[in-house]
């Protein structure tokens, strides 16, 4: 159904050196950079091989091809029916497209077939006019390198107004919430696109934004033990950080995990809610952060 | 390493491999069992070719151990996306495929005759022309029918092939980059966004788990019979059976977590009899088969158990003893509104009630308890009270929280 070799990078890499050969283009060394941003490591060594011994008979031995027309390809069924689900999604307004022509179309899914049953439920107001508002203009501004303004409310209940210049958005399908990276004159502010308002372009402030700060990563050593099935519950359950796993021994691994400085206290409470299974070996910060939480536990009794 | 090629005929081989390289990363080319080395290697080299830099080693006692670490939050799109692009083809296939394309592009009709000799036109400037026979191309026009890409009209007993209708995708490119990551599925996204010309991704994703990638075929074949509520056979790979077995289920709905990235199959078991969960990366060889009886009825039994199911357990998975109940209290100081709100939110089933000025607590009923425990611990510094219907968890609970203590506070307390 999806493993077809119409969706694959060799056709992809084999399309575009075809409408180069059809706009003149001969030299190797170009025809080969496609190879390169389109196909694999080793693409190269079968791809032009391939064209050259006329095995694949679509470029004469002049480089000159019998296509006349730069290759297109429909969109498949399958295409279409994606499209169609993903026009059933809420979060779909956000981009203000409209998908008319696919009304005979029949959905791949219905948004009763998939349940994601650990999202948090407070996630973003995708039917709220002024929140799709915001986003498209947050969406506009990021892509064309406009500044931004809008107004936040902060902790004290006290509205604040920032000016910022957005560099991405990040969305947590956790949280089912969209955030906003702003430059703010030297730092970069992340900001919930939910608590924002009354957003619009605006120019460049005088003291317009810095070079873009690097994210802090902080590294947590972890040392896993196999048992109740622990292993692959934490391999799976941190297997979006970019990590490293040594076994020790028959029964434990040792697992290092890079994560964002910011989210270390998000850290702490994911390592404590796998139990005695999970113990710290480094750092000291997220030691210590544990330590504080069971000592507070101690006061309220169980211990 | 005669015979190599990049390129892999069938997905299920690599399946298994990536899942360990990416998820594990801890294994040697020995603990592979029952796969060849040369099997261990071929496919090593695959991954290495289509995602790079991602993939790693790592050596110790003389044993290497391939893995793939990739930081979800960094990339922009999935690279395990990449296996999907890398289906074989013949030389056939691929000459074929080109040359119909161009011939079609007219958006004129062709009989498979014409078609025909309108490719040997294109063949015949080639030093030694491919020869292939009217079948192969029957067949290579009936398939691509049966995707959507060419459409066929009968006029008496001549059948006309044409291009299908192209679609414009302009404006897409914001939505690609987000649902081909997001929504299930996301490779198709993905192959759409192979056809625009997109420069420009603004968006970033936290708490990603890409690992699902690897299972888009079965879900989407799940999808397929659900739409049309149909019986499927599958292999089933557990870890409680060595050996694979076939099962035949009604499939009804998929539940996918963003926690841990695991994906599973609620479906209605036909050998057991009732509705239990299935890990859709131990699912194979999917085979829609007749429409099922009573889709409905299951349905609807499904909604009224989810009232009582935390993550993916029914009383059918190992838990027979019916609704067991948990409450916890938990300490909310003042300024903490915070930790109430971390409840209501957090919380999948059940109930949040206030006690006094600083208690809150936590109620539900669930066929198995133990798949709300590691939620539980998230409030340790705060909690007061916990009562587990199960005696066994609930000393269990007890006795874990005083072994963390002891632990990391055991030496403070001497």
């Amino acid at each position: 159904m999806i493993f077809h070799e119409v969706y694959s990078a060799y056709y992809n890499a084999l399309a575009e050196i075809l409408s180069k050969i059809i706009d003149g283009e001969t030299n190797e060394k170009e025809l080969e950079k496609v190879v390169w941003q389109k196909a694999f490591g080793e693409s190269v060594l079968s791809i032009f091989p391939s064209l050259k011994s006329q095995k694949w008979q679509l470029v004469h031995s002049d480089m000159s091809t019998p296509l006349k027309n730069k290759p297109t390809m429909p969109v498949t069924t399958l295409q279409k029916r994606w499209l169609k689900a993903i026009s059933l999604d809420p979060r779909i307004k956000l981009f203000g497209v409209q998908f008319d022509w696919l009304d005979d179309v029949q959905p791949l899914f219905c948004q009763d077939d998939f349940v994601v049953y650990d999202k948090y439920n407070d996630g973003d107001p995708y039917d709220d006019q002024n929140y799709v508002s915001n986003f498209k203009k947050v969406l506009s501004a990021t892509k064309s390198g406009d500044y931004i303004t809008f107004e936040i409310t902060d902790k004290r209940n006290k509205k604040i107004s920032v000016t910022g210049k957005p560099v991405d958005i990040e969305y947590s399908a956790k949280d089912d919430k969209f955030r906003v990276s702003l430059q703010d004159a030297g730092y970069v502010r992340v900001v919930n696109l939910a608590k924002i308002s009354h957003c619009a372009i605006c120019k460049k402030p005088k003291q317009a934004a810095g070079q873009p700060k690097q994210r802090e990563c902080s590294e947590v050593v972890l040392m896993v033990s196999d048992q109740r099935n622990t292993l692959e519950r934490a391999m799976m359950h941190f297997a979006h950080f970019e990590k490293y796993a040594e076994m020790i021994d028959d029964h434990n691994c040792l697992l290092k995990i890079k994560y964002d400085a910011t989210d270390e206290s998000e850290m702490i409470i994911r390592i404590l809610s796998f139990g005695p299974m999970i113990k710290v070996v480094e750092s000291d910060r997220i030691k210590n952060g544990i330590k504080q939480k069971l000592k507070k536990q101690k006061k309220c009794g169980l211990l | 390493m005669a015979g190599y090629n990049e390129l892999i005929k069938n997905f299920e081989k690599i399946r298994s491999y990536m899942r360990e390289f990416y998820v594990y990363g801890i294994k040697s080319r020995s603990d592979f069992n029952g796969k060849s080395a040369r099997s261990y290697d071929d496919e090593r080299r695959r991954l290495e070719s289509w995602l790079g830099g991602h993939v790693g080693f790592a050596r110790k006692n003389d044993k290497k151990n391939v893995f793939i670490s990739i930081d979800s939050r960094v990339t922009r799109h999935n690279p395990l996306y990449k296996a999907w692009k890398a289906k074989s083809f013949t030389d056939v296939d691929v000459t074929l495929h080109f040359i119909l394309f161009d011939i079609l592009c007219d958006n004129q009709k062709y009989t498979l005759n014409e078609i025909t000799d309108k490719i040997y036109d294109y063949l015949a400037g080639f030093d030694d022309p491919m020869s292939f026979d009217e079948s192969t191309l029957r067949k290579k026009l009936k398939e691509y029918v049966t995707m959507g890409l060419v459409k066929t009209q009968k006029q008496g007993k001549k059948v006309f092939y044409s291009r299908a209708d192209d679609v414009c995708l302009d404006g897409c490119d914001d939505l690609l980059n987000f649902f081909s990551e997001v929504a299930p599925c996301g490779v198709v996204g993905s192959f759409l966004l192979d056809k625009t010309n997109c420069q420009q991704d603004c968006f970033a994703f936290k708490h990603h788990y890409i690992t699902s990638a690897t299972d888009s075929d079965v879900i989407a074949t799940i999808f397929d019979a659900i739409q049309k509520q149909s019986v499927v056979t599958a292999t089933s790979l557990s870890n409680r059976f060595l050996q694979p077995r076939i099962v035949t289920i009604v499939p009804l709905r998929v539940f996918a977590s963003v926690q841990n990235g695991r994906q599973h199959l609620l479906a209605y078991h036909v050998e057991a009899g009732c509705i239990r969960a299935f890990r859709v990366d131990n699912l194979a060889d999917l085979k829609i088969c007749d429409k099922a009886q009573d889709f409905d009825k299951l349905i609807s039994q499904l909604d009224k158990m989810q009232k009582h199911m935390w993550g993916v357990n029914t009383k059918h998975n190992g838990c027979v003893r019916g609704l067991q109940h948990v409450d916890f209290k938990i300490v909310v100081d003042q300024n903490e509104d915070f930790i109430v709100r971390r409840l209501e939110r957090e919380k999948r089933v059940g109930t949040v009630t206030q006690i006094d000025q600083n208690t809150w607590q936590f109620c539900a009923d669930l066929y198995d308890l133990s798949e709300i425990v590691p939620w539980i611990r998230t409030f340790i510094c705060r909690i007061k009270e916990i009562n587990f219907s199960d005696e066994q968890l609930q000393k269990q609970f007890l006795a874990d929280l005083k072994q963390i203590y002891d632990e990391y506070c055991g030496e403070d307390d001497v």
